[in-house]
């Protein structure tokens, strides 16, 4: 019944959401900054989104959500004015009033999803105060009590400024557009601003230059103007500004009655007119206004995620499509097959910029994924009693949402690492003279179709040579292997399932359990894990990604009667060998030569526990490298080629060792990714010195 | 003027600048991501800015717009 309340509560949760995520940021980020340039408008931002989440939840009539914004709104009032840096117990209690109401945000949204009808009534009725939601918003009032009452506020001065200009003065409405291109709107904000103040009075700028700091691009400026100069000549002063794409000052209306026709003017005017208008001068009174929706010149719209994936599925069936017609083509008569294959190419070139453009809009920025972790390693530290600066850099990098989802846990795992086993406590910094507050940084940049993540500490370490000595005493690796391992490349044995130079575990990080982990989901997305350290200086984490990682090459091979794809750029080369000759289909493993090296060779049916259906005679070999190791996995046929969309695996299936991912190949049918890396750990290859061979017997390409 | 220098920060710089000239134009230059950094340099009383990686044309056309007024 409800489906306009269903669609407002759906929007809510969404906001909500967002404003909290960002609130949760801003708040850590007002501990240090409170005092800086940026202190008050951070505080403005802080009230804003609390104000706003409280407003949409009443109009909801979700009044627990509103009892709970409100009563962090009255602290934050009282901070704001105070103007001081808040107390850590304080911005404490902020922080779990915003968990709270993400939890509240979280009910309303399960209630959303749970019953289309009756969604609302649920919400409300399962919103029932839960006992830290009633004494937290006591200890709130109690903490905003303690604060004394502020001096009139910004909203005061304000009012003060519009009582004090003379009324005689012209006003104007002052319309900025910054270009695209601009790279950073805030400081462009804050030259407008001052151009601004350099000719009259400035009322009110909307939005304050600091809330645009964290974006990029576009940006579109609203200023309430008094001044006694022409409006072109405020025009040609903005005008002159960089980056400023169009201005236009417009006289403001002496009262709300008269301006409304206007507005309403410009909503109901053909859409082509308005740009036209803010693109020149200075239009005549009266003109279409600015408030016309169609002038944002890149509006956005929220598109739910799972539709750009279906978006994508889609794009990715057309390639696989048109790659079917190019094979049925072979079979047409010569005469008809030319003209044929030329329309085919045209089309596929045309389904690849098509699926460009998806994976474009599928984009996302880093501060997707570090945007919680301020609050996260601000709460780590202080319960380790350590002091962390988080530096981020790069949070306007790019990635395909997938490769940012898969991200979320290695990223967290490598800062709870830092912060728990990196980084030391003050005393022990101290003593080793360092500075007592350690420093983490995370540091996104784009290089080329890849995308580099580096997460860097000056804590404590890790010592190769002692992973060393733990990796030879498990049994890890070899000694043989070990000799070949660079001294600068020690450090990664850390990535080596139970290996850690930590003795004792904590209930952080565990022991030894994850970089192994860390690893194995960078590589699903076709990145890659590194690590350098000295002991003593800090440790630094890359992940080499690439920039998205849905569409791959695959090595199509039939095994046991299946078909199962290989990554093709893991893949060295294929080959064919008769081994029946030498006793048997049901190897273990064998030595093969390829390019003049012994490479061990696995039977893939065997690992699988598959019966191979492969006829006694010559077979062939898929040869893999991972990480420099090179074996070979024996199959019953190669079939061909295929470019595909790999999706992860979900549980259990992720749980599969051997296996990457799956996809569904043009006809339907689905196909398991396999895993190289985890097929060499199943079989147990381990990295030998490559061996010279007597002269080949059969090596191909 | 870069943002980052060594010895004295392309911030206090400006300051001390505009303390002597109050007319002088100073046009920062400053990596991605120093966005921060650069409305500080603005505060201080830099005339504009200029984003690392430009190209030639793009250093003359802030200099043309802002000598151009």
């Amino acid at each position: 019944m409800a489906t306009a309340q269903d669609k407002y509560l759906s929007i809510f949760v969404t906001e909500a959401r967002e404003h909290l995520a960002q609130l949760e940021g801003e708040l850590v980020r007002i501990e240090t900054e409170a005092e800086g340039p940026f202190g008050l408008p951070l505080w403005d931002s802080i009230f804003r989104k609390t104000h706003s989440v409280k407003g949409s939840a009443a109009t909801l009539g979700l009044t627990e959500l509103v009892d709970m914004a409100h009563a962090a709104e009255a602290l934050i009032f009282k901070l704001r004015a105070k103007g001081q840096r808040p107390e850590r117990g304080q911005v404490e209690l902020l922080l779990q009033a915003t968990d709270t109401l993400a939890r509240l945000v979280r009910r309303a949204a399960e209630a959303l999803s749970a019953g289309a009808g009756d969604a609302l009534p649920k919400a409300k009725a399962e919103a029932a105060p839960p006992v830290t939601g009633a004494d937290l918003i006591a200890r709130l009032a109690a903490a905003a009590q303690a604060l004394p009452d502020p001096q009139p506020a910004q909203k005061l001065v304000r009012a003060q400024i519009k009582a004090a200009i003379d009324p005689a003065l012209p006003r104007y409405r002052v319309v900025v557009q910054l270009s695209a291109k601009c790279q950073a709107p805030g400081a462009r904000a804050l030259i407008v601003q001052r151009k601004l103040k350099a000719l009259g009075t400035l009322i009110e700028l909307e939005p304050p230059p600091a809330q645009l700091m964290q974006t990029k691009g576009a940006a579109r400026l609203t200023a309430d103007f008094a001044t006694a100069r022409s409006a072109e000549e405020v025009r040609l002063a903005c005008a002159s500004v960089p980056e400023v794409e169009a201005v236009e000052v417009r006289p403001e209306a002496k009262g709300v009655v008269q301006g409304q026709p206007a507005t309403h003017g410009a909503l109901a005017a053909p859409a082509a007119t308005a740009p036209v208008a803010l693109a020149t001068t200075t239009p005549p009174r009266g003109t279409p206004t600015l408030d016309a929706p169609e002038l944002r010149p890149d509006a956005t719209v929220r598109v739910r995620a799972d539709a750009l994936d279906q978006l994508l599925d889609s794009a990715g069936e057309v390639l696989l499509g048109i790659a079917r017609l190019r094979e049925a083509s072979r079979k047409l008569p010569e005469a008809n097959a030319g003209h044929f294959e030329a329309e085919v190419d045209r089309l596929r070139r045309t389904a690849r910029e098509l699926h460009g453009k998806v994976m474009n809009a599928r984009l996302t920025p880093f501060s997707a994924l570090t945007e919680r972790l301020p609050r996260a390693v601000r709460d780590l530290s202080h319960r380790l009693g350590k002091e962390v600066d988080l530096e981020v850099q790069g949070a306007e990098v790019e990635l395909d949402r997938a490769v940012i989802e898969a991200m979320g846990d290695p990223l967290s795992h490598l800062v709870r690492n830092s912060v728990d086993h990196g980084i030391e406590r003050p005393d022990e910094r101290q003593a080793s003279g360092k500075p007592p507050r350690g420093k983490l940084s995370i540091a996104a940049r784009r290089e080329r179709d890849r995308v580099v993540i580096d997460i860097e500490d000056d804590g404590r370490g890790l010592d190769g040579q002692a992973l060393l000595r733990k990796a030879l005493d498990s049994g890890a690796i070899t000694a043989e292997a070990a000799g070949l391992l660079k001294s600068t490349a020690l450090v990664e044995l850390a990535f080596l399932p139970g290996i850690s130079t930590r003795t004792e575990a904590t209930d952080v990080s565990g022991r030894g359990v994850g970089l192994d982990a860390v690893q194995r989901a960078v590589e699903a997305l076709g990145g890659k894990l590194s690590l350098r350290s000295q002991p003593a200086r800090g440790a630094r984490f890359t992940i080499d990604l690439p920039l998205s990682v849905s569409m791959s090459n695959l090595l199509l091979v039939q095994v046991g009667g299946e078909m199962y794809g290989l990554p093709l750029p893991r893949v060295v080369l294929t080959t064919e060998y008769d081994l029946s000759a030498r006793g048997g289909e049901g190897f273990d493993s064998r030595s093969v030569i390829v390019g003049g090296q012994w490479v061990t060779a696995y039977g893939l049916a065997k690992l699988f526990g598959l019966p191979s259906l492969a006829p006694p005679g010559p077979r062939p070999f898929v040869v893999l490298e991972v990480d420099g190791i090179t074996f070979a996995v024996a199959v019953d046929r190669l079939v061909g080629q295929e470019e595909a969309v790999v999706k992860p695996l979900f549980p259990p299936l992720d749980r599969v060792r051997g296996l990457a991912g799956s996809t569904v190949l043009g006809n339907g049918r689905p196909l398991l990714v396999l895993d190289p890396r985890g097929l060499a750990e199943m079989a147990g290859v381990q990295k030998t010195a490559p061996r010279p061979a007597r002269p080949p017997v059969k090596g191909a390409a | 003027m870069d943002i980052v220098m060594p010895y004295k920060s392309g911030i206090d710089a400006t300051r001390e600048i505009v303390q002597v000239d109050p007319g002088a134009v100073v046009i920062m230059c400053s990596a991605l991501g120093q966005e921060s950094l650069v409305m500080e340099a603005i505060e201080a009383g830099a005339t504009d800015f200029i984003v690392k990686p430009f190209r030639g044309e793009d250093v003359l056309a802030v200099v043309k717009k802002v000598l151009g007024e």
